[in-house]
């Protein structure tokens, strides 16, 4: 085995080591303060119930069995991928995520596509217009974008288009219709985000020796973005891309709320609010894990779009 | 089904125009939201109520927003009628042969949806799955009850561990669902849970959680066939989701919209708002063992200085009515003779300075964020004659939590909440919040213990009503409690539907036209 194959393994095996602390240390820190926030059985039952059907409630929810005992259970747990019974729904939590998945990911790929097209493009007319009044025009438009929060922008939105146009649905779930709205509202910060960076990303580029060869032989201003600078330009933004991953899957708790989207966000802040410890455990885990992977998605990426890390692996 | 002039420009269309501007069509995916498409051919009515059934076994189900779709799918012994009456539903008839045995007789003729007949057999086997402890059920309401006894196919005894006297209250709703005994031997506890199978108006159809739930009208129902095809349940946990929902003609009705939500509908063309009176009490608990708060003239002071017709209209937009204790006007033992506490700051500054406090006060107060607006009309009211509040306010499950607690300082002095006594007997809100023994209680009187013990365990009306005026009357004199107000439920809907709900509230569509 080469020298460069094995610095290359152990880096991956570090990787995955470190990957699966973090992943510990995320649902050891929910499990901790989810009890900490409070008791859900005082949320189960009603008003009246009496002191004995608290206790029965609590031996049937095996709440209370001690705690150190309920964390061994629910790390032994997990690694059957065994997230436990919702204390709310009675079902297991697996289930109820897995349900919930596909509405997520299909809002966060959407603002997420959104995100690359919107700020390609508005980016590239930045920084080849750099100075411009149009360059202004972009930039600002982005920066409002960038500085307006979703909830606002998601319900001026609703306004807008589903009551006063009536043109798209104001909420829910089913049709490509029901999409737009949410995920316009999910994609406005990161195109903001995306886009000042990638302007500035080419504006550096644009200015080295290599594209300048490439003018001075008499390439054309697209061919010059295309082909010579576009690529070079796309290292921090491919970064901040994938940061941006996580924080849609976290704007889509807002989003999911204002538009009464069937998602994971929403599941999030039910459980949440119901204090259903082993819910909110399974989807802090699968935020935690969507994280993780989308980092070293981003890594391996890096090796694709830039020989020479592949080299320096 | 009653339809009026559909509005202008229809979900149908938006649905449309939205489809027709995509690029992918809407191939396949229409199921979600399907429900509007179908809506005008089929008479679906749309429901949007802030969350969902956790699950559809009713015997899990302890919420108002999970009732409300179950209600539709099971009948009760007994119900609660558009005028408040208990009137015959499955039962026919009742009463109460001796402290410990209630007799029911059966109505005859009724099938469940699979087509197993209702019988004494469903009686027993449901009450008692849902106080055998391992059902975990959180329905408390049937805790003295101690077996069922079948004396012949359509007429059971409910043997009383202890005596209580509201029982056929309490089969009006949570207690009194009836399952088929046979079908859930079949399919057990989880099979029941995914499609349930009752006697009631509506047939479950299916659910999409977080999305839609569908039940459709039960051609056989014993007492004919409801009006709407299809019953639409959406949770809408937002409420600017629910109020853009209903003028965009996404649904029909929304239902618990608070009075700020109902506000910004005013106006709006194509769109009701009706209020109409409910059972739930608002009243500000007071620590009486506090050291300040011991001191009944200073209570009563608390009650003089806020003015609650004021509260109602300023904050609630005038839909509360006051209220002279903590007991609904429409609950059984409500005495219209006890009247409100005097608004008059003069008299609480009186009050407060023959009790020492001529300087002012401070006092600590606790509330949910739900009812911010109030607390903070409260706290104004109250710095008016002297008393300063401070104010502490808490995220709803922290609040509920609180109030679970045994260390009864973890509220403050003094605390607001609401309860809704959906029995509609007098007693329903007085266990809790009185009987010293409560964690919830500030009380510790055992005259008033002794009163709710008597209320609790009689059976002769009576004598209840009696012990009722005298609980009133002594609410009244010691003023354990800041009395405020019995709040109205808001609905907002559109043209298609006309509905009148019963004050506990409940989306029993049966009636809607």
């Amino acid at each position: 085995m080469s020298r460069g194959r094995t610095r290359l393994l152990r880096a991956a095996v570090t990787r995955l080591l470190s990957s699966l602390l973090v992943l510990w240390a995320a649902v050891t820190v929910v499990f901790v303060l989810s009890r900490a926030s409070g008791d859900p059985v005082a949320l189960l039952l009603p008003d009246d119930a009496s002191a004995d059907q608290v206790t029965q409630m609590k031996q049937t929810l095996g709440l209370d069995r001690p705690l150190p005992l309920q964390y061994l259970d629910f790390l032994g747990g997990l690694i059957h991928l065994d997230l436990g019974d919702s204390l709310v729904y009675k079902e297991p939590v697996t289930s109820l995520i897995i349900e919930r998945i596909p509405a997520t990911a299909l809002l966060a790929a959407t603002a997420l596509l959104i995100t690359v097209v919107v700020s390609f493009l508005a980016g590239s007319i930045g920084a080849m217009r750099r100075g411009t009044a149009l360059d202004r025009v972009v930039m600002s438009g982005v920066l409002v974008g960038q500085s307006t929060p979703a909830f606002w922008v998601g319900i001026l939105l609703v306004l807008l288009f589903g009551v006063t146009l009536r043109v798209l649905p104001a909420a829910g779930y089913g049709t490509p219709a029901h999409l737009i709205l949410p995920a316009t509202t999910l994609a406005i910060f990161s195109v903001a985000v995306v886009s000042r960076l990638l302007r500035s990303s080419l504006i550096e580029v644009m200015g080295q020796d290599h594209v300048r060869t490439a003018r001075a032989k008499g390439a054309s201003e697209a061919r010059v973005l295309m082909g010579h600078s576009l690529r070079n330009a796309s290292m921090p933004v491919i970064t901040v891309l994938g940061l941006e991953l996580g924080s849609l899957l976290g704007g889509a708790i807002l989003t999911e709320q204002i538009f009464n989207w069937p998602g994971i966000g929403r599941l999030t802040i039910d459980a949440i609010s119901a204090r259903d410890f082993p819910l909110v455990q399974g989807t802090v885990v699968l935020f935690a894990v969507t994280f993780i992977v989308v980092n070293l998605l981003v890594d391996l990426s890096y090796a694709i779009i830039d020989p020479r890390v592949r080299s320096h692996a | 089904m009653s339809m009026t002039a559909p509005p202008k420009t229809t979900r149908r269309t938006a649905l449309r125009l939205g489809a027709a501007g995509s690029l992918l069509g809407a191939v396949g995916l229409t199921a979600g939201c399907g429900s509007a498409a179908d809506s005008e051919g089929t008479g679906a009515l749309r429901i949007a109520q802030p969350s969902e059934p956790t699950g559809l076994d009713p015997h899990l189900e302890s919420g108002l927003d999970g009732m409300n779709v179950l209600i539709n799918i099971f009948d009760t012994l007994t119900m609660r009628d558009t005028k408040n009456e208990l009137v015959p539903r499955l039962a026919t008839h009742w009463e109460a042969t001796d402290e410990h045995h209630w007799r029911f007789r059966l109505r005859k003729g009724v099938t469940f949806h699979n087509g197993e007949p209702f019988d004494a057999r469903s009686v027993k086997f449901s009450i008692e799955r849902l106080i055998d402890p391992d059902t975990g059920s959180t329905i408390v309401e049937l805790r003295s009850v101690d077996h069922v006894e079948i004396i012949d196919d359509h007429t059971v005894d409910i043997v009383m561990a202890e005596p209580d006297p509201v029982i056929p209250e309490k089969v009006s709703l949570f207690g009194g669902v009836m399952l088929p005994a046979d079908h859930f031997a079949d399919v057990g506890a989880k099979g029941f849970a995914a499609h349930p199978i009752g006697t009631g108006p509506f047939r479950f159809v299916s659910w999409r959680k977080a999305q839609l739930l569908r039940l459709a009208a039960y051609a056989d129902h014993w007492n004919g066939r409801p009006a709407f095809d299809e019953l639409h349940f959406t949770a809408m946990p937002n409420p600017a989701s629910a109020l853009a929902g209903i003028q965009s003609d996404a649904v029909d009705l929304v239902s618990a919209l608070d009075p700020e939500a109902a506000l910004q509908l005013e106006g709006y063309k194509d769109v009701s708002l009706t209020t109409h009176p409910g059972i739930r009490m608002y009243f500000v608990v007071l620590d009486t063992e506090h050291e300040i708060l011991k001191d009944a003239r200073v209570r009563r002071a608390l009650n003089h200085a806020v003015d609650v017709p004021l509260l109602i209209s300023a904050v609630l937009n005038d839909s509360g009515r006051e209220a002279a204790t903590i007991v609904p006007r429409e609950a059984f033992g409500y005495d219209p003779d006890v009247k409100p506490p005097k608004r008059d700051p003069g008299e609480a500054r009186r009050l407060l300075a023959d009790a020492g406090h001529a300087d002012g006060l401070t006092l600590s107060f606790t509330a949910s964020n739900k009812d911010q607006l109030v607390s903070q009309a409260l706290a104004g009211m109250l710095e008016d004659v002297g008393v300063t509040l401070e104010l502490e306010i808490l995220e709803p499950g922290t609040f509920a939590e609180r109030l679970a607690s045994d260390d009864p300082s973890s509220l403050g002095s003094m605390y607001l909440t609401g309860s809704t006594g959906w029995t509609l007997d007098g007693e329903a809100t007085m266990q809790s919040y009185i009987r010293s023994d409560r964690k919830r209680s500030r009380i510790r009187s055992t005259e008033a213990d002794e009163m709710i013990d008597a209320l609790e365990q009689t059976i002769d009306p009576d004598a209840r009503l009696k012990t009722f005026r005298r609980m009133q009357e002594w609410l009244h004199d010691e003023a354990p409690f800041l009395f405020l107000y019995q709040a109205d439920q808001n609905f907002a809907s559109n043209k298609r539907i006309e509905w009148t709900p019963n004050v506990n509230g409940t989306l029993a569509m049966e009636t809607a036209r």
